[in-house]
């Protein structure tokens, strides 16, 4: 296959990359303590990269003979001007990390998952709705700059939503290998949120700044928006808070460590390589606060002056995996340091007012704690929390040291992150 | 395209697998894109999206799988392992799935293209995006726009639907969607606005979207808000007027969405989440009888343009409003077998890696008899909101926030200064409830759907006339 697709490409341009993924993979629906529908995907992605003379093409076939919409794609490439984003691509210098579970490989490719349900206790809950999804990946990048890298990896991933009463908890689990253990943890979480919410007395909110304690779930939401935010495609396309900032500025409190962890091969979004071939490498991107890396690919590296970080994207950078770094607070002193505050275990629909203040709001959803003296008295309906990106970074002041791996409808990307508690952060009622 | 009759195989072979209902959906999206930074080509692409799917039930339970190969063998396998999920399903059902009964379609049906999108090449569609650029003035009395950027979008969505009910629709709708976004800066002040712009047909939809003029509109009002308007301060009951472009989203989201049985039911709970619907039934009184609300797959021209659902239902104008009481609800067929009703051909899916879910098409409230000056005459003390900045709405479709963008005090029945940060946060009862005219304009916009898992974002129209809201809480950020 590659050998054909270079056949189309060699000598009519500058420069080629292609990647060239099989994915298989399974999904169970569950609603009502049932499953909706069983999914099972089978797919073949071809992507290419194209230059010549300083234009830019990058696109992307799922047929298994893709030489005829390559010919076109090199006939676009004939018709576009030269990019002000071009640069050179660079000396491929990544290297090849693996993870594959063997279960999760046969499961995707049979489509034999009721296996699953046994082991989950699926059918236990009767009002659970979620998902629970397996992933087989094989991928290969090649291209004239040298690069010729495979990985093959699996990915195991979920989240249960559960309903008591009026009352619900949701939470989320991912990772590379079939673990039942953090999924049994996640399914107890959500059920026991929404057990221990049923129970309690319902409160209202007034409007306010409040403490607030923000669940793994939650923060994985709101800060993997201050982690995009550190994208060079975000800054250059006027997404990002932090055209307001340079490098080495104090954001955030000296609580809140932020890294991306692209080396973590426990956490899906793992690779030795980034899209253009270069290595990718663990980095802060907030180090106790401070702005640390601005992360790029060639392309944005040389329009900002800097270097690549090993997050190339062909046209703009990506992020792959994300951690949060643990404080030192187990989860039920968390509780006692919160004091008199709120807990908010999910949310969703955050929305910026303005990506280059920052300021966003998101609604809270599930269960949501009112916290006296470090107890639940209440719970509350759903809330919505409206402030700034920097105001939150700041008004970290402690993290659990217990840490959770959360990829769901709302955080795309793996995040692993603790609770985090913050200190003044803007409540309204709805 | 594929030929249909090696669908019809493998729908024969459902069959006999014991697939009470089943379909083979080819599915093909075909396009070019291309996106500028400050004017400049920083790229461009082709896509194709193309493959075939298989959903079946059996035994009760739905099996949904997708191939990307269009040989038999490849159809095949796909069916083998539709089958094996749907007994995964029915192993973990308690209530067997049945589908409401349907006169679905035998029919094929284009878009008809005035301009098809290939009689302009790609460099003559570059230039006149560069052109449109060109002609911006990026500077607005010390405003600047520091950075813009602008994507297009065509692409021809092809598609041939057969099942064991005996439906058979061929459909071929292209589409064009533009994105942009404008980063304005006045000293230290920093705004951003950004837009989608989209609709069904040729190259001939360029001159309904006004590439160039929504542009222009929108520096204005990066400069009104960046430049010329104060802060909306303090909280109190006023009298609101909302433009086309908030009343279109607000029934989106807090309409449309609602109305998904589906969600009603709880299918998409975990994600996409619940619906105030589920505790009130058709008939109960929600807003008042100015509020008549539609959605419309079958307007020429629009976004979320079909005549035959993915299940091969005949679409037809849904009314999940009127006169300020519910009624119907969004259907496919399984959700009808649920309620015991028919389906409303309401079954989407983004492509054909994606099963067909109940969605949106062209959500829009019905137009009024008022003219905007009409509606503003008769305000003594409110505020006009023109464009949003920020939107969200809570789970169950209850509580929505809308900040605007370009807003206007109302004093004595007049626009007077522009404010900015004024947020109108309201429920759907209180928000139906209090509008007491609405204008005969009607103006869509173009949005992208969201749902599902994977999620498929689809491309809807959202519209509406001015409405006039009275005694609402407003209050400043």
């Amino acid at each position: 296959m590659y050998d054909e697709l270079v056949s189309v490409v060699r000598n009519r341009v500058d420069e080629y990359l292609f990647q060239v993924s099989r994915v298989r993979e399974v999904m169970i629906k569950l609603a009502n303590g049932e499953a909706s529908t069983t999914q099972s995907w089978d797919d073949y992605a071809v992507s290419v990269y194209l230059a010549k003379g300083k234009r830019i093409v990058e696109s992307s076939y799922t047929t298994r003979s893709p030489v005829e919409a390559l010919r076109k794609t090199l006939e676009l490439l004939d018709r576009l001007e030269e990019s002000p984003l071009y640069a050179e691509l660079p000396e491929p210098n990544g290297d090849e990390i693996d993870m594959v579970d063997r279960r999760i490989k046969d499961a995707v490719v049979t489509g034999d998952t009721a296996w699953l349900i046994e082991e989950l206790e699926l059918d236990s809950i009767p009002t659970a709705a979620g998902m629970i999804r397996l992933q087989y990946v094989d991928r290969i990048l090649a291209g004239s700059n040298g690069a010729e890298y495979r990985q093959e990896y699996t990915l195991f991933n979920g989240y249960i939503r559960v309903f008591k009463g009026d009352a619900s908890g949701q939470w989320s689990w991912t990772s590379t290998v079939y673990d039942r253990r953090k999924a049994v943890e996640a399914i107890g979480i959500a059920k026991s949120l929404a057990e221990e919410c049923e129970k309690l007395p319902r409160a209202d909110l007034e409007p306010g700044k409040y403490r607030v304690l923000l669940s793994p779930m939650t923060a994985a939401n709101l800060l993997t928006h201050a982690a995009m935010a550190a994208s060079a495609g975000a800054i250059i396309l006027g997404f990002s808070f932090l055209q307001n900032w340079g490098l080495g500025a104090k954001i955030g409190s000296d609580h809140i460590t932020i890294r991306e962890i692209p080396r973590d091969s426990t956490l899906p979004n793992f690779s030795g390589f980034d899209d253009e071939g270069v290595a990718t490498r663990d980095k802060e991107i907030f180090e106790k606060g401070v702005f640390k890396t601005v992360l790029h690919n060639t392309k944005t590296a040389k329009m900002m002056g800097d270097v690549t970080t090993g997050n190339a994207g062909w046209i703009l950078p990506r992020l792959f995996n994300i951690e949060v770094l643990p404080g030192s607070l187990s989860e039920d002193e968390m509780l006692e340091v919160l004091g008199d505050g709120v807990y908010v275990t999910n949310n969703w629909y955050t929305r910026f007012q303005n990506y280059l203040e920052g300021s966003f709001s998101t609604v809270t959803r599930d269960a949501t704690f009112i916290i006296k003296s470090g107890r639940p008295v209440a719970c509350a309906d759903r809330l919505r929390i409206a402030d700034t990106l920097p105001n939150l970074l700041k008004s970290i002041v402690d993290l659990t040291k217990t840490r959770y791996d959360i990829q769901w409808w709302e955080v795309e990307d793996p995040v692993r992150i603790p609770y985090v508690l913050v200190d003044r952060l803007g409540i309204v009622k709805r | 395209m594929i030929d249909e009759s090696i669908l019809l195989e493998i729908i024969d072979k459902a069959r006999q697998a014991g697939a009470y209902y089943a379909e083979a959906r080819y599915h093909s999206l075909k396009g070019f894109s291309t996106t500028l930074l400050n004017g400049r080509v920083i790229g461009g692409g082709r896509a194709d999206t193309t493959g075939v799917s298989v959903r079946v039930y059996i035994d009760g339970g739905q099996g949904f799988a997708s191939t990307y190969r269009l040989d038999r063998e490849g159809l095949e396998d796909a069916l083998q392992r539709a089958v094996s999920a749907a007994r995964t399903s029915a192993s973990l059902r308690r209530r067997p799935l049945k589908l409401a009964p349907a006169r679905v379609g035998r029919a094929r049906y284009s878009v008809f293209e005035k301009k098809p999108l290939e009689s302009m090449s790609e460099d003559d569609k570059i230039s006149m995006l560069k052109e449109v650029i060109n002609s911006l003035e990026l500077e607005v009395k010390g405003m600047k726009i520091e950075s813009n950027i602008l994507s297009y979008g065509e692409y021809r969505e092809e598609k041939v639907i057969v099942n064991s009910d005996g439906g058979l629709i061929i459909s071929s709708v292209p589409r064009i969607e533009v994105f942009y976004n404008l980063a304005g800066k006045y000293g230290a002040l920093r705004a951003n606005r950004w837009k989608e712009l989209g609709g069904s047909g040729g190259l001939e939809v360029l001159d309904d979207l006004r590439i160039g003029e929504n542009l222009r509109d929108d520096i204005e009002s990066l400069y009104v808000n960046l430049v010329k308007a104060s802060n909306y301060t303090g909280e109190k009951r006023a009298d609101v007027i909302l433009s086309p472009e908030i009343v279109g989203l607000s029934v989106h989201e807090s309409a449309g969405h609602p109305s998904e049985a589906d969600r009603v039911l709880g299918r998409e709970a975990a994600q996409a989440g619940l619906s105030y619907r589920t505790e009130m039934k058709p008939g109960e009184r929600i807003g008042s009888e100015a509020v008549t609300i539609i959605d419309d797959p079958t307007i020429p021209g629009s976004l979320g343009f079909y005549l035959y659902d993915d299940e091969g239902v005949p679409a037809r104008p849904r009314v999940l409003i009127e006169g300020g009481v519910l009624k119907e609800l969004l259907h496919n067929r399984e959700t009808a077998g649920i309620y015991g009703v028919e389906s409303n051909a309401s079954a989407r899916s983004l492509d054909y890696r994606s099963e067909p879910i109940v969605r949106m098409a062209n959500t829009y409230m019905a137009p009024g008899d008022y003219d905007f000056d009409e509606l503003v005459a008769d305000v003594r003390d409110g505020v006009y909101m023109r464009k949003y900045m920020e939107w969200n709405i809570d789970d169950r479709r209850w509580v929505a926030r809308y900040v605007g963008l370009e807003a206007y005090i109302i004093r004595g029945g007049e626009l007077a200064e522009p404010v900015k940060n004024v947020v109108l946060e309201i429920n759907t009862r209180d928000y139906y409830s209090s509008i007491d005219a609405v204008g005969k304009d009607l103006v869509f916009e173009a949005g992208t759907c969201g749902k599902g898992e994977p999620g498929q974002p689809l491309p809807v129209w959202m519209g509406g006339p001015h409405v006039r809201l009275r005694g609402v809480v407003l209050r400043g950020v």
